[in-house]
């Protein structure tokens, strides 16, 4: 994730932030120690890592709503502490735990939030209106948001944060607690932003499956680091997780299949002898006409990459 | 920001005040039962005690400054208190809007609900114990609940400020403080009968001179030289500080994370 300044949506260096709390006995956490991340504009850019480990401070921090202690971040080319009025126009964010004024219907969220950002009369009529349509909202616009199901309330959260039509979207855990279709059909509408809009997205999530269908890169944060950021396919090779090749033999797999060239393990689970190798491309010809010349059956063979999930299992160990 | 911006963003405070005010029994029991309560109990017991009229009003002109200025305050509280509730502040600071436009579109709903209070209580008054609010001319009356705005306005910024700086803790301010302004102010008694360290807090505020001033037309001695003057230029001084505050806890909230905190 390295591009030149000008095309970059967010140029993060060595962000730090510490939390101090009580009064009496005071305590501190270390948020971030030191985050250097660079977003191109355009990009869908995924922070995934456990519980805790910062995702959420470094996002707040690059939306304003945090001042870092250490490090300076630029965002869409302003200053986040400096230039925080002129960058708030700009951006926009949702969260996977929305809340909003219990007695305010749909129609009126949306409309508040967009007169906030300075849209008034037909525009702002307009922009409610295709809002609200695009997120399925139309049977729900004067109903009022304490009445509202989780994953209704996520689409109204979703809608609000589009309503200044951002440059740039943080969306902290967008489909949390959402039913799969739900999820399924936001992830379609986030995938449909950036390709329509060409918004720059930045997301975190626990869910490895949609960080690999959305983003173009993830980063992984453990402890208010990044240990590691890249493409999908690169941070899988870089961490040497291989790929899987699966064998259904008869009779039963030889003992030299393990210690085989380019073998990384191999394990027996369920009839499936699974051997991961550095790159199945390059072995399985090999392996299929050793295992041939022995006289050992291949019923079966798949070929699977590894996924994000065992990168992420990797990285938080 | 233009001025276009400037207006737009306050009035989307203002619709949502006024939609979530609509909305609400606590609002009704806010904006009518307990001020309604308080005029016709103080009424009551000022006949009950056999004050003379000129009394009477006296009494009643700080019972009503109460209401006014309780009401008018809270809806300048509810600029971040009604967000705190429902978690949902952070996305208002997310807006690039600054806390004038959270305290004067709050403040403006609250004026108007101030005044809406002020008219039902003063037929009230004078309905019940013959208490006419307008004796003293439209010109006095406009200047007193200029007064009662102001104070409002500094002491609901104030308590937006602490609740910045403590959080959901700082919720018993919203409604305490009012109270402790008033005592002092000389809600049923002239500031002179205080004694001598609360009468020098008295002098500190605002309150204190536009309740002298409205009280000088019903036939009470006014206690300062220029008490108008006096308020108006105290009210400046402490709107002043307070927006200062309200300001500077927001910026503390950004960099202790209680922005955050309250939105969770």
């Amino acid at each position: 994730m390295s591009s030149p300044a000008a095309s970059l949506a967010i140029d993060a260096r060595e962000v730090a932030k510490t939390f101090r709390s009580g009064w009496f006995r005071p305590r501190t956490t270390e948020a971030l120690r030191g985050v250097t991340l660079e977003v191109p504009r355009g990009a869908i850019v995924g922070l995934l890592g456990p519980n805790g480990a910062g995702k959420t401070t470094f996002l707040s921090i690059l939306a304003t709503l945090l001042i870092p202690d250490r490090g300076s971040a630029r965002v869409l080319g302003l200053d986040v502490v400096r230039d925080s009025l002129a960058l708030r126009r700009r951006l926009n964010m949702a969260s996977g735990r929305p809340s909003f004024l219990w007695s305010l219907r749909v129609a009126e969220i949306v409309a508040f939030y967009g007169r906030l950002y300075g849209l008034s009369g037909s525009v702002l009529r307009a922009r409610v209106d295709r809002l609200i349509e695009e997120y399925e909202l139309t049977p729900y616009r004067r109903v009022p948001y304490s009445e509202l199901s989780t994953g209704l309330k996520q689409r109204v959260a979703l809608a609000k944060s589009l309503v200044n039509d951002p440059e740039l979207l943080f969306l902290d855990e967008p489909t949390l607690g959402l039913d799969p279709d739900v999820s399924v059909r936001v992830r379609a509408h986030i995938a449909a932003l950036r390709r329509e809009r060409g918004m720059t997205i930045v997301l975190t999530t626990h869910y490895m499956r949609e960080a690999e269908e959305l983003c173009d890169d993830v980063a992984f944060i453990k402890a208010g680091r990044i240990l590691d950021a890249g493409t999908p396919d690169e941070l899988k090779r870089r961490i040497g997780l291989g790929d899987v090749i699966a064998l259904r033999l008869e009779p039963t797999a030889p003992a030299w299949l393990a210690t085989a060239a380019g073998v990384l393990r191999c394990t027996t689970n369920d009839g499936w002898t699974e051997c991961t190798v550095d790159e199945a491309e390059k072995r399985l010809p090999d392996l299929l006409g050793r295992l041939q010349a022995e006289g050992v059956t291949v019923r079966n063979v798949r070929v699977r990459e590894p996924e994000l999930e065992e990168v992420f299992v990797e990285l938080a160990r | 920001m233009s001025w276009r911006a400037d207006a737009l963003a306050v009035w989307a405070v203002v619709v949502r005040n006024a939609l979530m005010a609509s909305r609400n029994v606590f609002f009704f029991f806010e904006l009518l039962f307990w001020p309604i309560v308080g005029v016709l109990s103080i009424g009551l017991m000022t006949r009950f005690l056999g004050l003379t009229p000129a009394q009477t009003s006296f009494v009643l002109i700080g019972t009503i400054a109460l209401s006014v200025v309780n009401v008018c305050q809270l809806e300048v509280a509810y600029a971040v208190l009604m967000d705190v509730w429902a978690k949902s502040i952070k996305h208002q600071f997310l807006a690039p809007i600054g806390i004038r436009h959270l305290t004067i579109g709050s403040w403006l709903v609250g004026m108007v609900r101030g005044v809406a209070l002020f008219t039902l209580l003063a037929v009230l008054a004078w309905w019940a114990f013959g208490f006419r609010v307008f004796a003293a001319g439209g010109g006095p009356v406009a200047v007193f609940l200029i007064g009662c705005f102001l104070n409002a306005w500094i002491v609901g910024v104030f308590v937006c400020a602490l609740i910045t700086l403590f959080g959901n803790r700082a919720e018993a301010f919203a409604w305490a403080s009012v109270n402790l302004v008033l005592v002092l102010a000389g809600i049923y008694y002239p500031v002179s009968v205080l004694p001598p360290p609360a009468a020098a807090i008295a002098r500190a505020i605002p309150l204190t001179y536009f309740l002298d001033a409205y009280r000088a037309h019903f036939g009470f001695t006014s206690e300062f030289a220029a008490p108008i003057a006096t308020g108006l230029g105290l009210s400046v001084v402490y709107a002043a500080l307070a927006h200062l505050a309200f300001y500077s806890c927001v910026q503390r909230a950004r960099r202790t994370g209680l922005l955050l905190k309250m939105s969770e």
